[in-house]
């Protein structure tokens, strides 16, 4: 029963829709354990899926799914917190989309199809449209018609570039299903002219949801109009589904023999996206903006690593893993400051260790973190990738890849340190109750004992999503 | 020699050259409903056996692209009554010129790809590309956000068209599940229409520019 995983967010989004306030945040909460257990059980067992041409469960979705799921449900105990706090028009709406969007996600990491992905895919930019409105202002109407039209539009190229991979399979494999595993498969027979087609368009379509530069113009809108927990969930995990797509096309690509052609597009665009965020977040002055630019160059480095290969994918699933807990963890805090402060502007916070101790903990341990000081886990991925650009003699790319996230390092310190000690005068105007800097603490805690330890059923997974693609602890 | 498709895709390469030329919403979208005509029946003339759920599917899709996707976009510019010229970025003139330069290119290119395809209409091809190029073009140089709209769908019509040549069909579920993700998405976005128009009294794209680096 692999279909009831994402059966359930599904239904429960709808009823939630006609509840009351107060029973809809204790749905999204009881969905979000549901889904976590469903998920666990899902990991443990690994079920046949009844529709087993459309879904079934790989180690890469897998992955993607665990980390999905235990991100809701901690940002669902957040959001209980912050609804009490923050004044939304028309709660229903957001709770069930809320639960709809995660259904959206838990399907994308569930499918094999290829269309079924597409499906998926454009069915979370639906879902998380109302999410980016809920303030209903004229900013976030501006943020929310970006978002669903560079997206859409992108998206469409990715359709296309389905198509072209369809049509790839030529007369020879009329009968083969096209699902990423059946085409893996099959491989070597596919016309590559239309694979490099279709790969190329499907970088584009689904590197615009992603957030890979030049495409990434929607991102930093979206994620500083959300709602805080809609941006924890946009950045967290809705980045790490459109890889998703990304990352099964490209083992076709490598099971194709085309990994060099692949790997290069995904360098150029890794390095391009670390470069945007390189050169916009030196000046950011809105805080959510900037860790919306660090979201963007930590989706570059993963492209990067991906388009490296060998040790560098499995350095851009690390990398991945930890960005998804730390990042959230990162955006829940900006919804405490933004509530406390009452204003996005760097230049209007401050003293945040004073002030707002509990978050200032989390705020500044997540910083460290994202910014890959060692030994945090992001820091391990980086130095993955770097040690397998310079074995596959990468050197200039290298180069910038490394300066630029010196660069970046230099400009997130310095607004981070403006937020946690310059002096500030405001009253802050909420109190900091534990159900909204306990799931901080616990995301970051995860990462952190990721760190150090990992569980071998876990580091099982990990391995047998990038020995697909030709990566591995080499 | 001349085929009924050859002849109705033709009708809708020259719509695709009126839509560069039009300044008029409400002319785009009728042209946008006739191409959304036309390219859902393309299947009844493709070879395949037709079965009666893949006709009822043909029948959906018709209805969907050629009825319900362009009166929602009518329905959105009624009530809010919104401005009714496009407010082009490149000019009328310019606009068809690029038209015939886009018409000619895509009947070179599909000249050049291989491609096996089933139907052996000969301008298939060359108006799935040309629809597609028209939907990005309109998108790009009409600051009109209801034209924007509008080019999104005609870029969905066009990969339609080229799913539609292909020889390995895909299941009618899976073309049901897009469909719906493609109404979905011009029903989301209609809403999104009706609020600027609410929130900014236009719906100049011009002003949508506060949020920037």
């Amino acid at each position: 029963m692999v279909e009831i995983v994402f059966l359930t967010p599904f239904i429960a989004g709808l009823v939630a829709l006609f509840l009351p306030k107060l029973i809809g945040r204790s749905l999204l909460v009881l969905t979000g354990a549901a889904h976590l257990t469903l998920s666990f059980m899902l990991w443990r067992n690994q079920p046949q899926a009844i529709f087993d041409q459309y879904f079934a469960v790989t180690p890469e979705g897998m992955l993607s799914l665990l980390v999905i799921s235990l991100l809701f449900f901690l940002i669902s105990i957040y959001t209980v917190g912050f609804l009490k706090e923050s004044q939304i028009q028309s709660e229903s709406l957001f709770t069930g989309a809320m639960l709809v969007f995660l259904s959206t996600m838990t399907m994308v990491t569930l499918s094999d199809h290829i269309m079924v992905m597409w499906i998926a895919i454009e069915a979370t930019t639906l879902a998380s449209a109302p999410l980016i409105y809920t303030h209903r202002s004229a900013a976030s109407l501006e943020a929310t018609w970006k978002y669903v039209l560079i997206c859409s539009v992108g998206i469409a190229m990715a359709l296309l570039g389905s198509v072209l991979v369809a049509f790839s399979m030529g007369q020879a494999n009329a009968g083969t299903p096209i699902s990423f595993s059946a085409l893996a498969g099959v491989a070597k027979t596919l016309d590559p002219m239309w694979l490099k087609a279709g790969f190329v368009f499907i970088l584009v379509g689904y590197g615009t949801k992603m957030g890979l530069a030049p495409m990434h113009t929607w991102l930093p809108d979206a994620h500083s109009e959300a709602p805080s927990p809609a941006s924890a969930l946009l950045s967290g995990v809705l980045l790490n589904c459109a890889f998703l797509g990304i990352f099964k096309t490209n083992k076709i690509m490598v099971a194709a023999g085309l990994e060099d052609f692949s790997g290069g597009i995904l360098m150029v665009f890794g390095l391009l996206s670390i470069l945007a965020a390189a050169t916009f977040i030196l000046k950011q002055n809105e805080y959510k903006r900037m860790l919306a630019y660090s979201s963007i160059e930590n989706m570059g480095i993963i492209a990067f690593g991906t388009g490296v290969g060998g040790l560098g994918v499995y350095g851009a699933v690390i990398c991945m893993l930890h960005h998804s807990l730390i990042k959230s963890s990162l955006f829940l805090c900006s919804g405490n400051i933004l509530l406390g402060y009452g204003d996005r502007m760097i230049k209007n916070t401050g003293n945040l260790i004073k002030v707002m101790p509990r978050t200032f903990v989390a705020f500044f341990a997540g910083f460290t973190g994202i910014a890959g000081l060692p030994p945090f886990g992001i820091f391990i991925g980086e130095l993955c990738i770097i040690v397998a650009a310079f074995k596959a003699g990468h050197y200039v790319a290298i180069t910038v890849f490394i300066l630029s996230l010196c660069v970046i390092f230099a400009g997130f310190a310095n607004q981070i340190m403006k937020i946690s000690f310059d002096e500030c005068d405001t009253v802050i105007k909420i109190k900091e109750t534990a159900g909204m800097v306990w799931p901080q603490y616990l995301l970051l805690l995860t990462s952190l004992i990721l760190c150090f330890y990992i569980p071998d059923s876990l580091n099982q997974t990990i391995s047998d999503a990038v020995i697909a693609i030709g990566g591995g602890l080499r | 020699m001349f085929n009924p498709v050859d002849i109705i895709l033709s009708f809708v390469l020259l719509s695709v050259l009126f839509s560069f030329g039009t300044d008029r919403v409400l002319i785009l979208i009728k042209l946008l409903g006739f191409q959304g005509v036309v390219v859902s029946i393309i299947p009844f003339f493709i070879g395949h056996d037709m079965s009666t759920g893949g006709t009822v599917f043909t029948l959906v899709t018709l209805v969907i692209r050629g009825i319900v996707i362009p009166l929602s976009i009518f329905v959105a510019i009624r009530k809010g009554a919104i401005r009714r010229v496009v407010e082009p970025i490149v000019g009328y003139h310019a606009s068809i010129l690029c038209g015939l330069a886009v018409i000619i290119g895509a009947t070179y290119i599909s000249g050049r790809l291989d491609i096996v395809s089933v139907s052996g209409f000969k301008l298939l091809e060359p108006t799935a590309i040309a629809l597609l190029v028209t939907g990005m073009f309109l998108l790009m140089t009409r600051r009109n956000a209801i034209a924007m709209v509008i080019g999104y769908i005609m870029m969905e019509n066009g990969i339609y068209l080229v799913g539609s040549g292909l020889s390995v069909g895909t299941r009618h579920i899976v073309e049901f599940g897009i469909l719906l993700d493609v109404l979905a998405g011009v029903m989301i976005m209609a809403v999104i229409l009706r609020n600027i128009k609410q929130t900014f009294d236009d719906v100049d794209t011009a002003l949508l520019r506060t949020l920037k680096d």
